[in-house]
């Protein structure tokens, strides 16, 4: 192991998953100026959510509801099935949906809530947030606490019960749902019963080993992070650790006191070793945290190659989880 | 790192679906703390609990059992060979199959749980070994005798009718830090090639520096106390000087060239970290790992309570893997069927990321399965149920 190349050896793709990988590869990479390109683009390439419940017995409602105090208004959508009786208080998922924090919609990820709301009987409300760079933290962050406590307040009117309010999100979205967390906890908000980290987005210096073996490769390569950081944060504390933990939560000191964590992970992206690290200071003060790191797995995996067996084990073990933290 | 050094570190919980099988465990495999004066006391208890070959295979026609030997350096180590009774006409996957016991404890029945359940779900022909324990046989005895056991498979490839290239060594606790051990010597003495190497809750490290060994020091089962007995009987007392990654794997400097690792481990145990660090260092190395750590999960909580949720979803996320690496097509055990009014998203995988709609393990396919009963039935109480095992 002399050279630096060598060092550096990535995790090979799972052999379902490395094709897809290899054909996203020929996309043109993140910049910013395709980042603001994007803004004007409407549509989700994971499919468009009406059509997606077309036929299904569930309900889709978009809403604007108060955003943070002096900020804009939030949309959220709600999905809910469609024969919720009154006066019935569901678990629900509050999702908050990925794209580096700088890209994306949530109409992204419907697909995502619908395969858990085809295992458990649930209220999902998706939300959307302010995007950087022209909104850089902690606007995001504020976004996506203040519709967590509006989904928390609103409960009963949204047919949930607030006491099994699930927070979830992938990538970006579960940087901001550890984040929730944490502010939940520090500014004695609502409690949540759990926070379900899909490959989530937690640290800015990029210095873990799996950030060194992702350069150039894979669905969210380590450029593409850089670039988000700096989007967030802007130059001075894009990489630094004093970055504050709202925005980066693997900046937090303190991990104790957080409700239950799923945590989950492809083997084969740069996000792998912040993700186990943080599973792993949850358990070192005490706390609750389950984490799966699937072998092979590129960023996101399970959107990108949902008919990959990993896609579909990682799912039995996200429903198995929600089992646990609903009992 | 004095032995009676108590830091209490706060630890994580018990998941409240484990903790009857806890109790059970606790009482049934370790009334008593292991100490270096009760090694053999403990050995008769685990023995007397451990079931014979025929009543493991009671209930299973469909697998048949032969008694073997192979020569290692030490001379002639037993093995069984667990088999389906219909020979197909492909090659069959093998897997050598490691039994628990923390190196000192159990012989290779303890595993006959584990050797069946390859047999009937893979088809594989599976190999269990008795190699020799500590502390009579310390140091690198018993991975050597495991070595020698897959020298042995590889060398009996055409008469056992195995395909060499699914070739897979597996166990649990000890079992577990054995097949680490033979993945390493396969790897530096040109042994037989791997498909892969399972470590379930492995017993990896012998210097009990991690914070997990801290936080389950004198509490639940396969504690700091006993975990710290069974090294010192297969290595000598700390301070230790140089000891083999053979005999400790997480000894080794180099974890490249290894074959693809599955770790799986409790959230709430001692060996947890040790397993995590062992899973990251493949992942360092640009190899192949997968790593699953089970929230409130008791050492070799699986086994010993298989109708929890965890338990099943850690069964699921095994058998994937199983077929992920012995290359196998079909269904796997369902995890539980949906919610009762959950959204039915019918048998089309157009929708949703298309994860859940199709999938093999979906409802629809699943054969009716009870929610999780209370953990310590007939199930988990050994037999064919019985867990690979323990430390």
């Amino acid at each position: 192991m002399s050279t630096t190349e060598q060092r550096f050896v990535p995790v090979p793709f799972d052999p379902e998953v490395a094709p897809i990988v290899e054909a996203m590869g020929a996309a043109p990479a993140m910049s910013l100026e395709s980042i603001l390109a994007s803004r004007g683009e409407t549509g989700s390439p994971f499919g468009d959510p009406a059509e997606l419940v077309k036929g299904l017995p569930i309900t889709l409602e978009d809403r604007v509801i108060p955003g943070p105090a002096g900020a804009p208004d939030l949309e959220i959508t709600i999905l809910t099935p469609s024969d919720l009786t009154p006066g019935e208080a569901l678990p629900a998922l509050y999702n908050i949906h990925g794209g580096g924090m700088v890209v994306g919609h949530r109409s992204w990820e419907t697909g995502r809530l619908l395969d858990l709301m085809s295992r458990h009987r649930v209220v999902c409300v998706n939300v959307e947030y302010r995007l950087a760079p022209e909104d850089p933290y902690p606007a995001g962050a504020e976004d996506v606490y203040a519709g967590f406590v509006w989904t928390h307040a609103n409960a009963a009117s949204l047919g949930i019960d607030p006491e099994k309010i699930v927070v979830m999100g992938g990538s970006a979205g579960g940087g901001f749902t550890a984040a929730v967390a944490l502010m939940a906890r520090d500014r004695r908000g609502p409690v949540m019963a759990g926070q379900l980290l899909l490959c989530p987005m937690i640290d800015n210096t990029g210095t873990t080993v799996s950030a060194q073996q992702y350069r150039g490769l894979g669905t969210w390569t380590r450029e593409a992070n850089d670039l988000a950081w700096t989007c967030v944060l802007g130059e001075e504390l894009a990489f630094s650790t004093d970055a504050l933990e709202y925005a980066a939560p693997s900046r937090a000191t303190d991990l104790s006191g957080l409700p239950a964590a799923f945590i989950e992970v492809g083997a084969a992206e740069t996000f792998r070793d912040e993700d186990v690290e943080y599973a792993s200071r949850i358990w070192a003060v005490g706390g609750r945290a389950e984490l799966h790191v699937w072998d092979g797995g590129c960023h996101g995996f399970d959107m990108y190659a949902p008919e990959a067996r990993i896609s579909r084990a990682a799912l039995d073990a996200r429903d198995s989880w929600l089992r646990r933290v609903w009992a | 790192m004095s032995g009676n050094a108590r830091d209490h570190l706060a630890a994580p919980p018990y998941d409240p679906q484990l903790t009857d099988a806890l109790s059970w465990f606790k009482a049934t495999f370790e009334p008593i703390p292991l100490l270096p004066g009760n090694i053999q006391e403990n050995r008769d208890i685990v023995a007397a609990i451990t079931p014979t070959l025929a009543a493991a295979m009671e209930r299973h026609d469909g697998v048949v059992s032969s008694e073997r030997v192979a020569v290692g350096p030490r001379g002639e180590i037993e093995l069984t060979v667990v088999e389906p009774v219909v020979r197909t006409e492909a090659a069959r996957p093998a897997a050598l199959v490691i039994h628990g016991g923390g190196l000192v404890l159990g012989d290779r029945f303890f595993a006959a749980g584990e050797a069946i359940g390859l047999t009937e779900r893979y088809g594989a022909v599976a190999v269990l070994v008795e190699y020799r324990r500590a502390p009579e046989f310390p140091g690198t005895a018993p991975v050597e005798d495991c070595h020698a056991a897959l020298t042995w498979i590889a060398e009996h490839a055409a008469e056992l009718h195995l395909d060499p290239e699914r070739l897979v060594v597996t166990g649990f606790s000890a079992g577990g830090g054995l097949s680490a051990g033979v993945a390493l010597m396969a790897r530096d003495l040109g042994g037989p090639r791997l498909a892969g190497q399972l470590l379930g809750c492995p017993m990896l490290d012998d210097r009990d520096a991690t914070v997990s060994t801290r936080q389950y020091d004198g509490i639940g089962v396969w504690d700091r106390t006993n975990n710290r007995t069974a090294w010192s009987a297969v290595l000598g007392e700390e301070p230790r000087g140089e000891v083999s990654p053979y005999a400790a794997p997480a000894r080794a400097t180099d974890l490249s060239g290894l074959p693809p690792a599955f770790v799986d481990v409790g959230g709430a145990e001692v060996f947890r970290d040790e397993a995590i660090d062992y899973a990251s260092r493949i992942w360092a190395a640009g190899g192949s790992a997968e790593l699953h750590v089970w929230d409130g999960g008791f050492h070799g909580f699986a086994g010993f309570a298989p109708e929890a949720w965890a338990s099943r979803a850690s069964a699921v996320a095994t058998d994937s893997w199983w077929r992920r690496v012995l290359r196998l097509d079909g269904a796997g055990p369902a995890l539980v069927p949906a919610e009762e009014g959950a959204v039915a998203l019918g048998g089309d995988a157009a929708v949703g990321t298309g994860a859940g709609a199709g999938a093999d393990v979906g409802a629809a396919a699943a054969p009716p399965v009870a929610g999780p009963s209370a953990p310590g039935g007939e199930a988990a109480r050994g037999g064919d149920a019985a867990p690979s095992g323990i430390a």
